[in-house]
């Protein structure tokens, strides 16, 4: 049987089998519609962000249960055994990365979508920045009127005035046009 | 009852393709910008649209009456959380059919003892109609059979393809895979069709 003659019979196959669907289905989807249906790009979760990254799948593998680690320790706020898990998370990222910068990016990014579903207003630069910069600025959010939190390219967090914030930005900029 | 991807119902024969094309499109941006700003009445029009397809599409896949109505409103729910990857309009089916798929593969994962539902959506011969009709009926039983034995991505390409009528890009975007990648999982399942129904 040739191709086209079995594509159009799959195409009628495809039109003979339909069936009714339940009255009300719709309605009852309907019905649980978020009231408030807040779209971000930046909420992508752990395995698009894996696969938007286009790594093995080893690496993948690794990658995934390093973030849930990351992500648990985010959750609970401290690493018990002293930064330990932190720190063994990163090398094992480095080891199947193969670069410092690459896994700092990534958990940086796993960081940010944790705080944007915290519903934090985070202003992320992760896509414009070099990822071997370890000064640069990864993410920003307010924090009060003249306070932000910051969180550099290395992962270092520090609590800035708007001021320090500009200056850091331009610098950033600076690097950036290489001036 | 003629089923067709996303919106290719909404409009009729009286306008050229070009001008239909153009239409559906301008739907498709305006909805899919709605839906980006988060606007509830455009979700409710992405149900009206698409939940009978997204049915059938679990039906087709093996999914009995009542798993495929779950698997619906799980793939919209989805949608809701998944709302800020959506691009474009052009790229809604392939969004929400992606979903959809990946809905699907998480059910068979967890469910690995269930075994694959045949829709039934047409008459079984029972001797009053001619030869023909008959012939036709048994050749459509037998491929209708052949596509349930199919193995879980070979069956889905074919049901995206060639039953859900989406693009061969729509349908590769769909199932999370490179157009060359699905153009061959599909060239195997029509071997394997072949091979069953001849």
């Amino acid at each position: 049987m040739k191709e086209e003659k079995l594509g159009k019979l799959l195409n009628e196959l495809g039109e003979r089998t339909v069936e009714p669907v339940r009255p009300g289905l719709a309605e009852d989807i309907k019905h649980q519609i978020p009231h408030s249906l807040v779209p971000h790009r930046g909420s992508m979760d752990t395995i698009n962000i894996i696969i938007d990254l286009r790594i093995s799948k080893l690496a993948a593998a690794a990658v995934i249960i390093i973030t849930m680690i990351l992500l648990a320790n985010f959750f609970g706020g401290r690493d018990s055994i002293g930064n330990g898990i932190y720190q063994d998370s990163k090398l094992l990222i480095k080891y199947c990365l193969g670069g410092v910068g690459k896994s700092n990016m990534l958990a940086g990014r796993s960081k940010y979508e944790y705080l944007v579903h915290q519903g934090k207003d985070v202003v992320y630069y992760g896509d414009s920045i070099d990822p071997e910069d370890g000064n640069a600025v990864l993410m920003q959010w307010k924090l009060s009127d003249d306070k932000y939190k910051i969180i550099f390219g290395d992962l270092r967090e520090k609590e800035v005035s708007a001021e320090e914030l500009i200056e850091l930005q331009a610098r950033m900029l600076q690097r950036k046009t290489g001036r | 009852m003629e089923q067709k991807a996303g919106f290719a119902h909404l409009t009729g024969g009286q306008q050229g393709l070009d001008e239909r094309d153009e239409y559906l499109e301008e739907i498709r941006d305006s909805l899919a910008a709605r839906l980006s700003a988060g606007n509830r009445a455009a979700a409710a029009e992405l149900v009206d649209i698409y939940y009978e397809q997204i049915y059938l599409f679990m039906r087709r896949l093996g999914h009995n009456c009542q798993v495929s109505e779950d698997l619906t409103q799980e793939s919209f729910l989805a949608a809701w959380q998944h709302i800020g990857q959506l691009r474009s309009g052009k790229a809604l089916n392939g969004w929400l059919y992606h979903i959809a798929a990946n809905v699907s593969r998480r059910y068979w994962r967890r469910h690995k003892d269930r075994k694959v539902t045949s829709i039934e959506g047409f008459d079984v011969p029972d001797g009053s109609e001619d030869e023909d009709k008959i012939g036709d009926l048994e050749q459509f039983g037998r491929l209708r059979n052949a596509v349930a034995k199919l193995p879980g991505r070979l069956r889905q390409a074919v049901v995206l393809h060639y039953m859900q009528h989406l693009t061969i890009s729509e349908a590769a975007e769909a199932a999370g895979i490179r157009e060359g990648t699905f153009k061959s999982r599909l060239n195997r399942a029509l071997k394997a069709l072949r091979e069953q129904v001849i």
